[in-house]
């Protein structure tokens, strides 16, 4: 696989840790009450507990860098981010955003850690452009950091395979996005009525619950995002993935010359 | 006197591509120079100035071998960023090269970088904004900023971090002839009065021959050293002086207008200039009519009323400064930019855009998206509904043996001439190009005169828009000045850029009012 | 105003309004917010977001009110449920807020040195792309000149292939000029630091004292902070804390500072 930011192994560890955090940070009201002794909950916790989750994410959110990235991974991301800026507001139908073919066949491209930090610095500088800041910014960057994540692990092969692949993938995401991004909310949200979070019932009937809140809020609106990733990534990903898979081999890391060793590496 | 860069039996090839860039290159950039690069699109001249400070081959890739000293530093052992505190890179586009939005914070970006403690930096940003005069620039966004200071800001973000060895890749090739003098006056007070060492590659020799000390001329990978005077005459190039010089044999040639005058004073007589007749077109019809255009954006009227006949057969060349309106009236004209008073006509009609009147945009290498140059004008061909055939679209620019590549795979100058064949396929009769030259070899400019001079012969006409003098002195039989919004000259090339101290020709400035091009001087000149 | 100040008077803003449900504290939250927003929002499209997220906290009240059809529709829950939505709309306008007053560079310029990297990708994905959307308008104005018209999802490729690798050129361009520049040398220091102002402590001591005095208040479970629904009844109203809510107005009759 290709690309400047999986180049190396060391930061994925790092991406496991708070890719699991992050886990966390959405399903806790699932999990959690299990876990406490005598499901101590109540609900007026949840606030705090957002509260808490925010703080760790937005503390963690790029745990892993502490090695560099170097210039070309971060112009890359800049550029593609500013693209992401570009076709937050203009490109949206309901749920669906143009800024996610950009983050597809960025992931698909650049391979999934790339993927993920696209996701997350694209969103933040959104955020920050179009104003749009508030305690929901770490579970977007993180939410589309997994959409990056997980294009960048699709199947490799023929063009073909991978718009498919691709296609498929954005449509599901569509829907798996919306699902996950509710899911912050909710306990917070829906608190007390008969769709809401209960501290302590279970997980059976909280999924339950979930299901039903997220089919009477989200399920239409998601359905343009799954459509509309599908019909970006089938209309336009091929030529985009050539133009994206050109300057990958263009920004080459793999440099040669002879007659001596070769040069150090992006990064040292 | 100690080497700033040493090359030393360089030789590099791009990635998949068997030709090397550089063959077997061994010279030395002395401290203190102003050495110019010179050499057509192609000839190895970027390649050699990304090598002095490692972007080739660290970025590249590519096969390299010889070395390159830089500031004492071989390049292979130290990547850019290790050089950045002896050398300084300024590519061809500024603006795509700032990183950060502040003015003050751009020019402080390098010294961060290389930890240079925080009060020091701080008197070092306040020395590079006066010494490059854009102190009044320092809050603004680098994205707000004209051409001009663009460059100077790229500049001066270069020099903060201190280096001694400043690289600039066409540092004027966007900027208008007022605007590139000052760029070149700063780079030589640099020289100068800091003992910097400036290496820079241009096209332009009439900008930079008089300015620089040492030129080393490529061709082919291969290059040669020596004063500008005799490189440029072994390399068969320079200024129009000095081409006027090779045909009436003097020796050595002179670079500068200062230089020519006194050469010609002792050698040639050039008779008064003939003149012309009052109106050399003897116009039948008037194929396009701009009456009383008022045009500009929400908060500023740019267009004060512009009056405007195009006959067929004329190729009007419009300059004008930076801003000065050329980009809006072009647009006008077009029909893509409404304008708030007045009226456009082509043979009487309000044109259909692309039919009657085709526009080439400002870089329209960004238009090309298809997979062979061929493909790109055929697509134009197809959405105007216009039958044709691509090779003959191309063979009006020379280019029709490119129609197999890949539009990527061309030179800049061929990408340009791919574009703008794609912009004004399919025939109208009416060709406005916004700046088609910036970049452009003198190859390159060849086609694109060419293509003029076949747009004018088949009873077309068009408007060009541009900076270059030398080039509208060729080709234009009309030249039409603007400012601020309004037309200020309209007449013949002889009148118009014979009467301007800025935007006079070489040729004019040698010989006075009337005489244009080196060709029409050495076929009227009388040897003394 | 250092963008720290902004950020802990939004934080202190925000949990105040999540300790509240009380309509008459969150009332004067949001009326303070407002005053804020008039006297120091930027110039630029992002003072628009005050105002939409304003709007949205009215959606939010209608949404969580229009919940209550998933169990018994009463007054009672009707009122729960409304209580429960003006929270969420004060959380939005104290963010509405924060987004129209704060200088997203600024706020960059806040990331520690391990973030640097990513800050700055951030950073250069919002100042560039002004330029992208320059760009598509652009080409899209371009291949209209030549006959292509941008409408259909077939011809969005001669759309977005172009605008792509014109970006990914510049991408090159911007990594040699980091690099050129000595991005990554390991060393970093920094050019003029935001200051931390009066105006800036003040905004940052007194957000926080009118937290504590809302935290106060609810770990002692006084003050009305969560009016009772069942049964529905007026609510207590304390006067320290409606001055403690006025408090978050304090920012917005200190000046500006350098970076405003």
């Amino acid at each position: 696989m290709i690309g400047p930011a999986n180049a190396r192994p060391v930061r994925t560890a790092g991406l496991v840790a708070l890719n699991l955090l992050g886990v966390v940070a959405f399903a806790w009201p699932f999990v959690l009450p299990r876990l406490l002794p005598g499901g101590s909950l109540h609900e007026r916790d949840a606030p705090v507990f957002l509260l808490a989750m925010v703080v760790c994410l937005a503390g963690v959110v790029f745990l892993d860098l502490d090695r560099g990235i170097g210039p070309k991974t971060v112009a890359l991301l800049g550029v593609l981010g500013a693209a992401m800026v570009a076709l937050r507001l203009p490109g949206f139908v309901a749920g669906f955003s143009a800024m996610f073919i950009v983050v597809l066949v960025g992931g698909n491209a650049f391979g999934p850690s790339f993927g993920f930090l696209l996701g997350a610095v694209g969103t933040f500088a959104s955020g920050l452009f179009i104003g749009g800041l508030g305690p929901w910014l770490p579970f977007q960057m993180i939410s589309v950091g997994w959409v990056g994540l997980g294009a960048g692990l699709l199947p490799r092969g023929g063009m073909r395979v991978r718009i498919a692949s691709l296609a498929a993938y954005g449509f599901v995401t569509g829907y798996l996005f919306g699902a996950v991004m509710n899911l912050w909310s909710w306990p917070f949200v829906a608190r007390g009525s008969t769709i809401g979070w209960m501290p302590g019932g279970g997980l059976v009937a909280n999924l339950r619950h979930y299901a039903a809140y997220y089919a009477a809020t989200s399920a239409v609106w998601d359905t343009f995002r799954a459509v509309g990733n599908a019909m970006m990534v089938l209309a336009i990903g091929a030529p985009l993935l050539r133009t994206l898979d050109r300057a990958a081999v263009r920004m080459r890391l793999d440099v040669q010359a002879t007659g001596r060793e070769a040069p150090p590496a992006e990064d040292r | 006197m100690s080497e700033a860069v040493l090359y030393r039996s360089v030789s590099f090839s791009y990635p998949g591509v068997r030709r090397r860039a550089l063959d077997e290159v061994s010279l030395s950039v002395p401290e203190g120079a102003f050495a110019l690069a010179v050499g057509p699109t192609g000839s190895g001249k970027t390649t050699l100035l990304r090598a002095a400070n490692g972007l080739v081959p660290h970025f590249t890739g590519g096969t390299f071998s010889g070395r390159v000293v830089t500031g004492g530093r071989d390049t292979l052992d130290h990547a850019p960023r290790h050089l950045a505190d002896v050398i300084a890179y300024v590519p061809q586009d500024p603006a795509a090269s700032f990183v950060l939005d502040r003015v003050e914070d751009e020019l402080a970006y390098g010294m961060e970088n290389l930890g240079v403690a925080p009060a020091h930096m701080r008197r070092r940003v306040e020395e590079v904004l006066d010494l490059l005069a854009i102190e009044p620039l320092r809050d603004r966004s680098v994205r707000s900023l004209s051409g001009g200071e663009r460059q100077r800001v790229t500049i001066a973000a270069a020099l903060a971090a201190g280096p001694r060895i400043l690289v600039l890749d066409e540092p004027t090739s966007q900027l208008d002839p007022q605007g590139a003098e000052d760029v070149l006056a700063a780079l030589q007070r640099l020289v100068h009065d800091h003992g910097m060492t400036v290496l820079i590659a241009e096209h332009r020799l009439e900008r930079v021959a008089g300015f620089v000390d040492l030129a080393i001329g490529c061709a082919a990978g291969r290059t040669t050293v020596g004063s500008p005077a005799e490189v440029l005459e072994r390399i068969d190039s320079g200024p129009p002086v000095a081409r006027l010089a090779r045909m009436l044999g003097w020796s050595p040639a002179p670079l500068t207008v200062r230089e020519a005058r006194a050469i010609a004073g002792r050698s040639v007589i050039v008779p008064e200039a003939p003149v012309p007749a009052p109106d050399p077109f003897s116009p039948g019809a008037a194929l396009l009519e701009a009456d009383g255009l008022v045009a500009g954006y929400a908060e500023r009227e740019i267009l004060h009323g512009i009056q405007l006949r195009l006959f067929e057969g004329e190729v009007i060349v419009l300059m004008g400064r930076n801003g000065a309106g050329k980009t809006t009236l072009l647009r006008c004209l077009a029909g893509v930019h409404r304008p708030a008073a007045g009226t456009v006509r082509v043979r009487g009609r309000t044109p259909r855009p692309g039919v009657d009147i085709a526009l080439c945009p400002q870089e329209p290498e960004s238009v090309l998206y298809c997979e062979t140059v061929a493909e790109e004008i055929a697509v134009t061909l197809r959405a105007r509904g216009v039958d044709g055939r691509s090779e003959d679209e191309l063979r009006r620019f020379g280019i029709e043996d490119l129609a197999a590549r890949h539009p990527r795979d061309c030179s800049a100058g061929q990408r340009l001439l791919v574009a703008t064949a794609a912009m004004v396929a399919g025939g109208p009769a009416v060709v406005l190009l916004d700046e088609p030259t910036r970049g452009l070899d003198p190859e390159a400019k060849a086609g694109l005169a060419r293509f003029l001079r076949s747009v004018a012969e088949g009873g077309g006409a068009a408007i060009v828009a541009t900076h270059d003098v030398e080039l509208a002195a060729a080709i234009a039989s009309r030249v039409v000045m603007l400012a601020a919004g309004e037309v200020i000259a309209d007449g013949s090339p002889m009148q118009v850029l014979g009467d301007s101290r800025v935007f006079a020709p070489q040729m004019t400035r040698v010989f006075g009012a009337g005489w244009l091009t080196p060709e029409q001087v050495a076929a009227a000149a009388v040897p003394v | 105003m250092h963008p720290v100040a902004w950020i802990v008077w939004s934080a202190a803003a925000g949990i105040v309004a999540m300790t509240t449900s009380n309509p008459f504290y969150l009332v004067v939250l949001i009326a303070a917010a407002a005053v804020v927003h008039s006297s120091h929002r930027r110039p630029g499209p992002s003072s628009r977001s005050f105002r939409i997220f304003l709007l949205g906290g009215l959606g939010a009240i209608v949404l969580r009110t229009a919940l209550v059809v998933f169990g018994t529709v009463d007054a009672e829950n009707a009122a729960a449920a409304a209580l429960e939505g003006s929270r969420l709309a004060a959380l939005l306008v104290v963010f509405g807020t924060f987004n129209s007053v704060a200088d997203p560079f600024g706020v960059l310029r806040l990331a520690p040195r391990r973030l640097h990297e990513p800050a700055l990708a951030a950073a250069l994905a919002l100042s560039i792309a002004p330029r992208t959307i320059a760009a598509v308008a652009r080409v899209r104005q371009a291949q209209e000149l030549r006959g292509i018209r941008i409408g259909r999802l077939r011809s969005l490729t001669a759309l977005a292939v172009p605008v792509l690798e014109t970006g990914m050129e510049e991408a090159m361009t911007l990594a040699e000029s980091m690099d050129s520049r000595g991005h990554g040398r390991g060393r970093r220091s920094r050019y003029r630091p935001e200051r931390w102002e009066v105006a800036s402590g003040a905004t940052a001591i007194v957000s926080g004292v009118c937290t504590v005095a809302f935290a106060a208040a609810l770990l002692a479970g006084r003050g009305g902070l969560a009016p009772s629904t069942f049964p529905l009844r007026w609510p207590d109203v304390s006067p320290l804390l409606v001055v403690a809510a006025a408090g978050f107005a304090l920012p917005g009759f200190l000046p500006a500072g350098r970076a405003a």
